[in-house]
């Protein structure tokens, strides 16, 4: 099983921003929203786009590609409109100490 | 958006060089250094070095890179070779039990066996390091290595290749000589080594051969960077068989720019075996630029784990009456992806053309993704010009029935994907290549 690997300080992502982190040899979108962080898979599952550089809907708990707008759910990485279809992989956040950790679900 | 590395020290790297790391100034002048070449050669690396240094690198942006995500890709970790690392060459798999009539092998792109046979030598055929047949046979490969038939301005990978290219292989066959046995090169990568290598092959009018190349790591865990380019020039009447096989280890990144240009009456049979790599890149790429030339171009992938396997082929008739038939088949375990871009072009002066291409796609887990985009551009009034994809899952009736007489599930599951890629096997004429793609294949399928 993969190790939490400390990816951030909790006060470099804002409310309703992400940060792209590496997390061993992946790249992963780190998501402030609503006072909780998240972890995806920095991949859009329609056409591959990147979602960390998309639109984050805080208070509907979303993230946009922002090739064609497909929106995924910041907790479960479920696709929740078209034109993507299936999740994208969702990993595990803890934050102690000021300091954000992520675990991959491989 | 910030980007932060939170893996630091974690990035396993293990260089054979001795320069410093990153395609500096610094490392390209050392490696310049160590070259003994005419100064048209220097000139042209110096001016694909330039091109290098302005290109970006690609990014998500751009159409051609947009499914193929290398912003993993720390170029800055790998560095130009200029020592031969002290490897424990493996074995390859396209070579056994046939009788060749020439052979290399390179470790990081450094050559470090040659052998021809003498009576291949004695009616005026080149085989070996093009490093050192260019040294010793320049002005005779000046025309061809000047045709640029790969490109050094298309993008960073072909400039670096331009540029930095060392070792590399060179096959020349003089007009009218037919080559019956094959000839082998092995492509070693160590463990975070760098491959630049280039290879040229060059039929005159009439000639035959058959080329087989491979590529292995030293390990199956074993990193490093692969940016090559692969340039066949079939001229008038001539007839060449050439087999790639990519089977780099899954934590290569593969980068490559090929090209062939099929001369009027020739033919190219051009087989390409792709396995190995964490991600791989390629434009292959064939020209007809003589009537009646024709070119044949296979592919057989396997892809599995987190695999990216990116190939954008290119059939361009230049001339009439010509054919070209492309197939290319997939199959896909685990996470792994493939991406097939395909284009037919045909010019105004290519009536008369007769071109296909195909790409199949077997999804062997629900997780893996196939993209295939068939395109074609016709700019003739009078051709035959057809595409087709098709991506589906293994049949569970035809599992099912499989296993009522005897097979165990794995069993079953290899022998259909076996049977997906007979079409394609039944157009490679070499049997060491037949055996040796079947084989890989199978021990690679996993129970479904």
């Amino acid at each position: 099983m993969a190790e939490f690997v400390a990816v951030a300080d909790s006060s470099e992502v804002s409310d309703g921003s992400s940060l792209l982190v590496e997390v061993e040899e992946q790249l992963i979108v780190l998501i402030h929203a609503a006072g909780h962080f998240y972890a995806l898979d920095d991949v859009c599952t329609h056409d591959g786009g990147p979602l960390s550089e998309g639109p984050i809907d805080a208070a509907a708990g979303t993230i946009a590609c922002p090739r064609h707008g497909a929106k995924f759910d910041v907790k479960t990485g479920s696709a929740v409109t078209m034109p993507a279809t299936s999740a994208t992989i969702v990993h595990e956040v803890k934050v102690e100490n000021g300091r954000v950790y992520v675990r991959l679900n491989r | 958006m910030n980007h932060v590395n939170a893996t630091g020290s974690d990035i396993r790297f293990m260089s054979s060089t001795l320069a410093p790391a990153g395609f500096t100034q610094e490392t390209f002048d050392a490696f310049m250094a160590t070259r003994e070449e005419p100064s048209w050669l220097v000139d042209l690396r110096q001016s694909a070095w330039s091109r290098f240094n302005e290109l970006a690198m690609p990014s998500g942006r751009e159409e051609e890179w947009m499914r193929t995500d290398i912003r993993m890709l720390k170029l800055s970790q790998y560095s130009l070779s200029t020592e031969v690392a002290a490897i424990e060459t493996p074995q390859g798999l396209l070579a056994e039990g046939v009788e060749l009539g020439g052979r290399t092998v390179s470790v990081d792109s450094h050559t470090t066996e040659s052998e021809l046979a003498d009576r291949l030598a004695d009616q005026g055929v080149l085989f070996g390091s093009l490093d050192t047949l260019v040294a010793e046979h320049g002005d005779k490969l000046r025309p061809y290595i000047e045709r640029k038939l790969v490109d050094p301005l298309y993008d960073k990978f072909s400039a670096l290749n331009s540029a930095c290219w060392s070792g590399g292989n060179l096959l020349f066959v003089p007009q009218g000589v037919q080559v019956e046995e094959p000839l082998h090169c092995l492509s070693v990568l160590s463990d975070g080594g760098v491959d630049l290598g280039k290879t040229l092959v060059i039929l005159e009018q009439g000639a035959e051969a058959t080329l087989l190349a491979e590529t292995a790591s030293v390990g199956a865990e074993s990193g490093g960077l692969h940016c090559g380019s692969i340039e066949l020039i079939v001229e008038r009447g001539a007839r060449l068989r050439y087999v790639n096989l990519q089977n780099w280890s899954h934590r290569v990144w593969h980068f490559a720019h090929q090209m062939g240009h099929v001369g009027a009456g020739g033919k190219l049979q051009w087989t390409i075996g792709a396995l190995g790599s964490r991600l791989a890149k390629v434009n292959q790429r064939v020209a007809l630029t003589g009537s009646d030339a024709e070119a044949q171009v296979n592919g057989v992938m396997f892809t599995q784990g987190k695999q990216h396997l990116c190939y954008n082929t290119h059939q361009h008739h230049q001339a009439p009456y010509c054919q070209s038939d492309l197939l290319y088949k997939s199959a896909l375990q685990d996470h792994s992806r493939t991406v097939w871009r395909g284009m037919i072009k045909v010019d105004n002066a290519a009536q008369r053309t007769n071109a296909y291409q195909r790409n199949d796609n077997l999804m062997l887990a629900p997780t893996a993704r196939a993209d295939s985009i068939p395109g074609l551009e016709i700019e003739a009034d009078d051709v035959r010009c057809t595409h087709g994809s098709t991506s589906g899952r293994v049949d569970d009736e035809q599992l099912f029935y499989a296993m009522t007489r005897g097979y165990t599930r794995q069993e079953a599951v290899r022998m259909i994907v076996t049977g997906f890629f007979q079409q394609v096997f039944d157009r490679i004429t070499i049997e060491s290549v037949r055996e040796a793609l079947g084989e890989a294949i199978g021990q690679r399928v996993q129970q479904l």
